[in-house]
């Protein structure tokens, strides 16, 4: 991160904690829950001393790793046909590879829980999982956000599903709800999601002290894996620190910003390196970004909150940023440009994911014609690295900043 | 002295050169086959386009690339994006232009301009030829008949067929099956220009429709494309003979901007290699 490094030793340290604990050794005896990141209950299950795993995060550090290429096609000569996301036939792929991740051997499931059912995919992706391990399946659903704010008989709804899946945790570790330790879990991860939100926010300041998209991305790895523990808070607290000291020292992460971008969508994380330094190239910084906010989207106002623990907890469920309502997209991508002072958004759609591809074009159009903020969309994938054509994409970054230069030089 | 520059678009497909005076007025062209090597091609174009502007090489004061081959031009002082360059081009042509749409060998860009022929917003056809010069090469290939007969036959028709396969490789069994059937072979090729039309078309709509609508790139040249997308559009489209030779023009033409002292907008850093 900085010179000091002190964030990134001690992510470095919370996640290698966190993947021995995984380990035959460092389980002990506890019980494994699968999860997805977006609007997860890890707090809950975290009560009954249950270890998370998220195959979504297992998937992109194979991506990461360049090891999904071969994970896919295995999936593949299974029967999984070309159109299934990447990130599926990427953990399908772990299973048939004994579960060897770059992280050492992944425990298997004991209990799935699907907590978003937004997406299709993921019920079907544990659905196989069920399947292939025998393991129990647990599937919270979640009603879309049809308005700026969760409906009270919607909240009601999922919290009675929260209690249901409680009594199954309990059964299957064979340790009681405790509902103290639930608040207390809660206070900590509402800590380390204010200190995000502060450190999301020093973003506007010219230069930004940090890439929104490109950086965030590994930013955001502590909030997704290790929500409620005091290591999640400590790294936030180091972060923000970090980041306010490079921005009093004017220091961004291009050697001059000369585009501030407003992101949307995944990256693509076999070419993650490549696609940056197209960016990059053109003196480009990320000012914000929605992919940073799979993980929550506490910066608008979705904190978990002890004082109401599981209603807390449906909340933020449902305001995961797919789930939210083309319109709340649209305008969140407005206000991003409009408070981070951002000269353009570029959109990265990707073939796998349509919770996030959906409405793209649309907003791109509206955006564009509308709103007259030069949008860029390119297409690749988040998982699957055959989609991923170089030339192409260079020569629209290419013309498009080209294109925002020339218009600036000539003043309009 | 006089002062010349000149802009190379070395595409997929062809190559092509452009030499302009001081006074932005075209003193040569050149065009051939881009072939395996881009560097000899493009060698070959700029020495063509001098000769025939009866010039000698270092009166050529600013060279600017474009195309895909744009980084391997040994002779080129910078590189802009043929997107850049078409808008361009195609204002010099027709200045009313506000909608490009450039249909190449493998690419289809539909572009919005100004009034300056500066991009306003521009979008490309992605991960797949449908729609492009490719599509109409395996259509001539699949009839047996050279790239050029195609259009002028296409003229003919006088009940269209629905062309409805997108793909470029499986366009080839849907025309083979209509033939087999007996279906004349204007009708067939005239359905093949409009499946093109209507996906270029597409691609416009996502940048806006804002006439004058100029139409360039290789496959301008063929007089059953320009009527399909006119009856398609229900509009009238330019189309230049020089329509080849639009990205290379463009590219000039900021060659020429260079060479009067405006400052580089494209990534300087990369030019060269």
């Amino acid at each position: 991160m900085t010179d000091g490094d002190a964030g990134k030793d001690l992510q470095r340290r919370l996640l290698s904690e966190y993947y021995g604990s995984l380990s035959d050794e460092g389980r002990n005896g506890r019980k494994v829950a699968y999860m997805f990141v977006p609007g997860n209950v890890v707090e809950l299950t975290r009560c009954f001393d249950m270890l998370p795993v998220y195959p979504e995060i297992n998937a992109l550090q194979c991506g990461i790793k360049k090891m999904a290429g071969d994970l896919i096609l295995r999936a593949e000569n299974l029967g999984y046909s070309s159109d299934v996301c990447g990130y599926v036939k990427n953990d399908i792929g772990l299973m048939l590879s004994d579960r060897k991740s770059p992280f050492g051997v992944l425990p298997k499931p004991d209990l799935l829980v699907c907590n978003y059912s937004g997406c299709n995919t993921f019920v079907k992706w544990f659905e196989a999982l069920a399947h292939f391990y025998d393991a129990e399946l647990f599937v919270l659903d979640i009603p879309y956000l049809r308005e700026r704010e969760a409906a009270k008989e919607d909240v009601d709804y999922i919290v009675a599903q929260l209690e249901e899946l409680a009594t199954v945790c309990a059964r299957i570790s064979g340790v009681p709800f405790d509902r103290g330790r639930l608040r207390r879990t809660l206070e900590l991860s509402m800590e380390a999601e204010r200190l995000w939100v502060e450190a999301l926010k020093t973003a506007q300041s010219h230069p930004s002290p940090y890439d929104a998209y490109f950086e965030a991305v590994f930013y955001m790895a502590p909030l997704n894996i290790l929500r409620g523990t005091e290591g999640c808070v400590e790294y936030y607290r180091l972060l923000l620190e970090e980041l306010r000291a490079r921005q009093k020292e004017r220091r961004g992460p291009v050697p001059e910003e000369k585009f501030r971008v407003v992101f949307e969508g995944p990256p693509p994380w076999p070419h993650f390196r490549s696609f940056w330094e197209l960016f990059k190239r053109w003196g480009v910084c990320g000012v914000a970004s929605t992919y940073s906010k799979v993980g929550g989207l506490f910066d608008q106002g979705i904190l978990h909150d002890p004082a109401q623990p599981l209603e807390s907890i449906a909340r933020y469920a449902m305001n995961c940023y797919t789930n939210w309502n083309l319109g709340l997209r649209l305008d969140l991508l407005r206000r991003y440009v409009k408070e981070y002072e951002a000269d353009a958004v570029v959109i990265h759609s990707t073939k796998s994911c349509r919770s996030f591809s959906v409405g793209q074009a649309d907003f791109r159009e509206v955006l564009v014609k509308n709103d007259g903020i030069p949008t860029l969309m390119v297409e690749s994938d988040l998982a699957d690295p055959r989609y991923y054509s170089e030339a192409q994409l260079k020569n629209r970054i290419d013309a498009f900043f080209e294109s925002l230069s020339h218009r600036r030089l000539l003043g309009g | 002295m006089n002062v010349y520059v000149a802009g190379a678009d070395i595409g997929s497909t062809t190559a092509k050169v452009v030499i302009l005076d001081g006074e932005g007025k075209i003193a040569a062209t050149s065009l051939g086959p881009t072939g395996a090597s881009i560097v000899e091609a493009a060698q070959r174009r700029f020495k063509e386009a001098i000769e025939a502007a009866k010039i000698d090489e270092h009166e050529v004061e600013f060279v600017v690339g474009t195309g895909y081959g744009r980084f391997k031009i040994p002779f080129g002082h910078t590189q802009i994006t043929e997107i850049s360059c078409h808008a361009k081009g195609a204002h010099y042509l027709f200045p009313g232009t506000r909608t490009i749409v450039d249909i190449g060998g493998q690419d289809t860009k539909a572009i919005g301009a100004d009034e300056r022929g500066e991009v306003t917003d521009f979008c490309m056809n992605d991960k797949c030829a449908a729609g492009t010069g490719r599509f109409l090469d395996n259509a001539a290939l699949a009839v047996g008949l050279s790239i050029d007969e195609i259009g002028p036959i296409s003229l003919k028709a006088a009940k269209p067929l629905r062309i409805t396969n997108v793909c470029t490789v499986f366009v080839e069994s849907e025309i083979m099956s209509h033939m087999a059937r007996g279906e004349k072979i204007e009708d067939v090729l005239r359905g093949v220009h409009n499946a093109i039309a209507i996906r270029s078309i597409a691609l416009m709509r996502r940048v806006g429709i804002t006439p004058e609508v100029t139409f360039t790139g290789g496959v301008s040249r063929n007089v059953g494309m320009v009527q399909a997308l006119e009856g398609q559009l229900g509009t009238k489209v330019n189309v230049s003979p020089l329509s080849q030779y639009v990205g290379a023009i463009g590219a000039a033409l900021y060659a020429l901007e260079r060479a009067r002292g405006a400052p580089p907008t494209e990534l300087v850093a990369e030019a060269s290699g």
